[in-house]
């Protein structure tokens, strides 16, 4: 009898894919939070939560993705008849991880919405979280509804992020800009995944890509800083 | 015509003002930050308030110095002013 561990599809690179995600997006929260801890802008504070909502999920996509399988050999006269099956409890894990994945992974991006959009109207923000519930609800039985969800929010996010970029014109916000633009794009092939595995293959490494075009910026930042702290 | 200054910027050049002084009036602070009487208040009290500056007095007048979280935040200044900027907070 032997236990073994797989790691989501494609042998785990969709896992691996997401471990890198966890950490920029800790990281983004992590720098935010302390902007947050000098100035008490809540500003930052709500953007910390957004990036740790964010990487919070991805934690529950990797569980959701997880499972461990049980093989075992019977012996009879000259044959051996090899089983695989499927640890029962890790299906009502995967269950419930994708549901968390899809309601901190919706409520992380809304989060940015918000923030971004300077809504302040309490009564309309507890709406959109309503909606959100219904939304992650509803994609239990239609996946795809899910990912609608998140590139119409995206869209707006990837707006704005370009008319911030008209406005700054440097090479920071212009990575930003890209990495919600290639976000977006990877969760338009998400919306298709049910069809065929490749589209859930191409949106993880777009996926991946936008991540990186984060980290990118945020190495950046800390380059730049390093430079200007030499210079005085 | 120049760009309004941000937040930020208005509270960069308050405490960069503390940093090159030991010990600054209200009347300093003002002239050096380039702004009026009444909208300096809110700045003065969100520093107090986050620690950032102290205030003190000598034969009854009221003086302000920076202090270390103060000085953390002009070292970390320029990250936060692209942190800020590349996400358009």
């Amino acid at each position: 009898m032997e236990w073994t561990l797989v790691l989501g599809r494609f042998y785990g690179i969709d896992t691996f894919i997401e471990f890198l995600t966890i950490l920029v997006s800790f990281f983004i929260s992590f720098y935010s939070f302390r902007i947050y801890r000098l100035i008490k802008d809540k500003h930052y504070e709500w953007f910390s939560l957004a990036f740790l909502l964010l990487g919070i999920s991805f934690i529950f996509k990797i569980f959701s993705n997880m499972t461990f399988l049980h093989r075992f050999e019977i012996e009879q006269s000259n044959f051996v008849f090899t089983f695989m099956s499927h640890l029962e409890y890790m299906e009502i894990i995967n269950f419930f991880s994708f549901i968390f994945y899809k309601t901190f992974h919706l409520i992380g991006f809304l989060l940015l919405f918000l923030i971004l959009s300077k809504n302040e109207e309490k009564n309309k923000n507890l709406l959109f979280f309503y909606l959100s519930l219904i939304v992650v609800l509803f994609s239990i039985y239609f996946n795809f509804v899910f990912h609608i969800t998140v590139v119409f929010i995206l869209i707006y996010l990837t707006l704005y992020f370009y008319e911030n970029h008209k406005k700054v014109e440097n090479m920071n916000s212009f990575l930003v800009f890209i990495s919600f633009l290639i976000i977006l794009a990877s969760h338009l092939f998400f919306i298709f995944s049910d069809v065929h595995g490749l589209f859930y293959l191409f949106g993880e490494v777009l996926l991946l890509i936008g991540f990186l075009c984060l980290l990118a910026n945020q190495i950046k930042l800390k380059i730049e800083s390093k430079k200007s702290v030499r210079r005085k | 015509m120049k760009n309004k200054r941000t937040k930020l910027e208005i509270i960069r050049d308050l405490l960069d003002t503390l940093q090159k002084n030991r010990k600054v009036k209200i009347t300093h602070l003002i002239y050096k930050a380039n702004l009026s009487n009444n909208s300096i208040k809110p700045y003065l009290e969100e520093l107090l308030k986050n620690k950032l500056m102290e205030q003190f007095f000598e034969d009854e007048q009221r003086f302000f110095k920076i202090t270390p979280k103060g000085n953390e935040f002009l070292m970390e200044y320029g990250k936060i002013k692209v942190f800020s900027e590349s996400f358009g907070l």
